[in-house]
């Protein structure tokens, strides 16, 4: 029951009139970025961290907004899925498969309204697994010492790249090239400059927030100019709502079974929202079976992915809040803000920094409210601006991401450093090496190096004290198979989904 | 010969590697000595890593990305450009001259129509600055227009 008292409090701060204000406007602008095809939850989020910064807003609040952003574009996702057969983020790509169907059908109205109460349930089931296992595993957490941190971390990287990740090898030098970049910097526990060659700039590190945004948005526009999609996609018209409520009913069981098996996607790592939705639909095919109509406009076809990825998103918070861990890439991105507002994450988190962790977490149920709210009778609204082509859009918001990093430091030096980032982000993608674990090298190679640091000076210099506990076994042999599986699993599962789907994702 | 991209990334990653790993070594000890871990431990450990990485993907390189060429890679190098002379006039034009101009050239180069761009890029400079100079009250370089 303590729970229940922390939630409520929880509650206190998130109900605070600046604050739901805040979770509103996150939830608005989530569900936009979510819709427009090429602008994922992790590029969104990226994009708003400089903005959160600048407005100097208190730390429950920059992430309320950056929560409220993050269920939002889960819940946008699905717009472009349904009416254009694109998927606004990889997420929602299996939503394109009944969804895009229904909408050819003239039912269109039908599949968003069902798709935003399919998310509003997964989210909530996901909430609610959150609320009961986050306490759990945050106190299991606090028995890790040094060396069951390290081989974590090092988990985490191995499963990055998913089950369905292609060239896991690629995940390894991705990462090892974002912890490389943040030793960049003087060194912590013995002052030696590493890799500065002198430029004054260069001394407290290079920060991650610019390198996120570059990486990001910058090579996303890069590829819109490369593919030269500026005009946008034709899509299909909106007609009256006909959902009849005995519809909704009578789609509650799959709700329910994709919002779990989704939950427990998005926990695990290396498995995600993709996935998540993935798996919720092919299960809800198979109990359905016959009697559906699979592919062809099955409204359960459109409410499982949706439960799923939704569950899933919410799922994945949870390694994120109670180990620092982020098993994807928008909570990596959300982990860097926790970061730049000088918040340890991890398990200490839930004891000293509770308003903040219980706030979150009441934010992302109203959110989820406000989203249920927002998305119904407004949906009009998110149509008509999907039609706004990406040749405006994009360049203006390349621009709001340079003047969110120029008003941090007021300093155009950063805006160069950022270019190079893109740049060298475009460069990379297309040799198909993932931005994620580079971005989470950037975020967590300090923490990896500190805790080798700290268990090697627990053993006097041991180096086999790695492998002392048997968690720390445990965690190094699931490392292991996150690496080794995906060769093996991998391409039986990409087949799998990519015989379900003829369009490929967009971007992570 | 296939996969020449991840040859060449190997390659040069290779090189990155071995430079990282050989500046890590030119440390002077630290104050105190070493206590098991020193500055270089940590990296030369990622150098090692990174070695093999790269050598990985040059014996078993992956089948080659398309690479844009002619058009496409000319339009590519002009949003460079744009971005970087962005920056480099973002100071000294003011923030409303220099998005104006960016944005316009982006959408421009993506397809829009030349009015249609620059009124885009115009309308929406003035809106951020806006927002952000008296909304949120952080200022953004004025520049020419020096008294807005």
């Amino acid at each position: 029951m303590e729970t229940m008292g922390f939630l409520m409090d929880g509650f206190a701060v998130a109900l605070t009139p600046y604050n739901l204000m805040f979770a509103l406007f996150g939830a608005f602008v989530g569900t936009l970025i979510g819709c427009l095809p090429g602008l994922g939850p992790a590029n969104g989020v990226a994009i708003l961290i400089p903005l959160a910064f600048t407005l100097g807003l208190p730390p429950e609040t920059a992430m309320i907004l950056l929560t409220s952003v993050y269920a939002g574009a889960m819940y946008g996702g699905r717009i472009s899925s349904i009416l254009l057969n694109i998927p606004g983020d990889e997420p929602a790509m299996m939503t394109c498969l009944d969804g895009y169907p229904m909408a050819q059908q003239g039912r269109a109205a039908d599949a968003l309204a069902i798709s935003a109460i399919a998310s509003f349930a997964g989210s909530l089931i996901g909430t609610i697994g959150l609320i009961i296992l986050a306490p759990v595993l945050a106190r299991f957490a606090l028995t890790f010492g040094p060396v069951e941190y390290f081989a974590l971390f090092l988990l985490a990287f191995a499963t990055l790249g998913g089950i369905t990740g292609k060239n896991p090898m690629k995940t390894v030098i991705a990462a090892a090239l974002g912890i490389m970049i943040s030793t960049v910097g003087i060194d912590i526990s013995t002052g030696t400059q590493r890799y500065t060659a002198g430029v004054l700039e260069l001394y407290e590190g290079i920060d991650f927030i610019l390198a996120i945004v570059g990486l990001f948005a910058i090579s996303e526009l890069l590829f819109f100019v490369e593919a030269r999609m500026g005009k946008g996609r034709s899509k299909v018209k909106v007609g009256k709502l006909t959902l009849s409520f005995k519809e909704i009913v009578s789609t509650i069981p799959t709700q329910l079974r994709g919002g779990v098996l989704g939950f427990i996607a998005g926990v695990l790592p290396g498995a995600g929202a993709s996935l998540g939705s993935f798996i919720s639909y092919t299960l809800e095919k198979s109990v359905i079976g016959k009697k559906g109509r699979f592919g062809e406009g099955d409204i359960r076809g459109v409410v499982a992915p949706e439960a799923g990825n939704n569950g899933a998103a919410s799922g994945a918070l949870v390694p994120m809040l109670t180990l620092g861990v982020p098993g994807s890439g928008t909570t990596a991105v959300l982990l860097a803000m926790l970061i730049s507002l000088n918040i340890t994450p991890g398990p200490l988190m839930f004891t000293q920094n509770a308003d903040i962790v219980w706030g979150v977490i009441a934010a992302l149920l109203m959110g989820n409210v406000l989203l249920l709210v927002l998305n119904i009778p407004m949906i009009g609204v998110f149509v008509r601006l999907l039609s706004v082509p990406p040749m405006y859009l994009l360049p203006i918001v390349t621009m709001v991401a340079f003047v969110g990093i120029y008003s941090i430091s007021h300093s155009t030096f950063d805006l160069y450093f950022m270019i190079v980032f893109g740049v060298g982000g475009f460069v990379l993608r297309k040799l198909e090496i993932p931005m994620v674990p580079i971005i989470l090298g950037l975020l967590l190679g300090p923490e990896m190096e500190k805790n080798l640091g700290h268990a090697l000076i627990l053993s006097d210099g041991d180096w086999m004290t790695l492998w002392s506990s048997p968690l720390a076994i445990g965690l190094w042999l699931v490392a292991g198979l996150g690496l080794v599986l995906p060769t093996l699993v991998g391409p039986l599962l990409r087949r799998r989904m990519r015989s379900a789907i003829k369009e490929g994702p967009v971007s992570d | 010969m296939t996969g020449m991209g991840d040859r060449i990334l190997g390659l040069c990653l290779l090189v990155v590697a071995v430079a990282y790993g050989w500046v890590a070594q030119q440390w002077p000890e630290p104050f105190g000595g070493a206590e098991g871990v020193g500055p270089e431990t940590f990296p030369t450990i990622l150098a090692a890593v990174l070695v093999v990485g790269s050598l990985y993907l040059m014996i078993k390189p992956d089948a080659d990305a398309k690479w844009p060429v002619g058009k496409p890679a000319l339009e590519l190098a002009i949003s460079i450009v744009v971005l970087v002379v962005y920056a480099l006039l973002l100071e000294p034009l003011g923030f409303i001259v220099s998005t104006t101009l960016a944005i316009g050239v982006l959408s421009w180069r993506m397809g829009a129509a030349l009015g249609q761009a620059f009124l885009t890029g115009l309308i929406s400079a003035v809106v951020v600055f806006g927002l952000f100079n008296y909304g949120l009250s952080l200022s953004l370089p004025n520049g020419l227009l020096g008294g807005f």
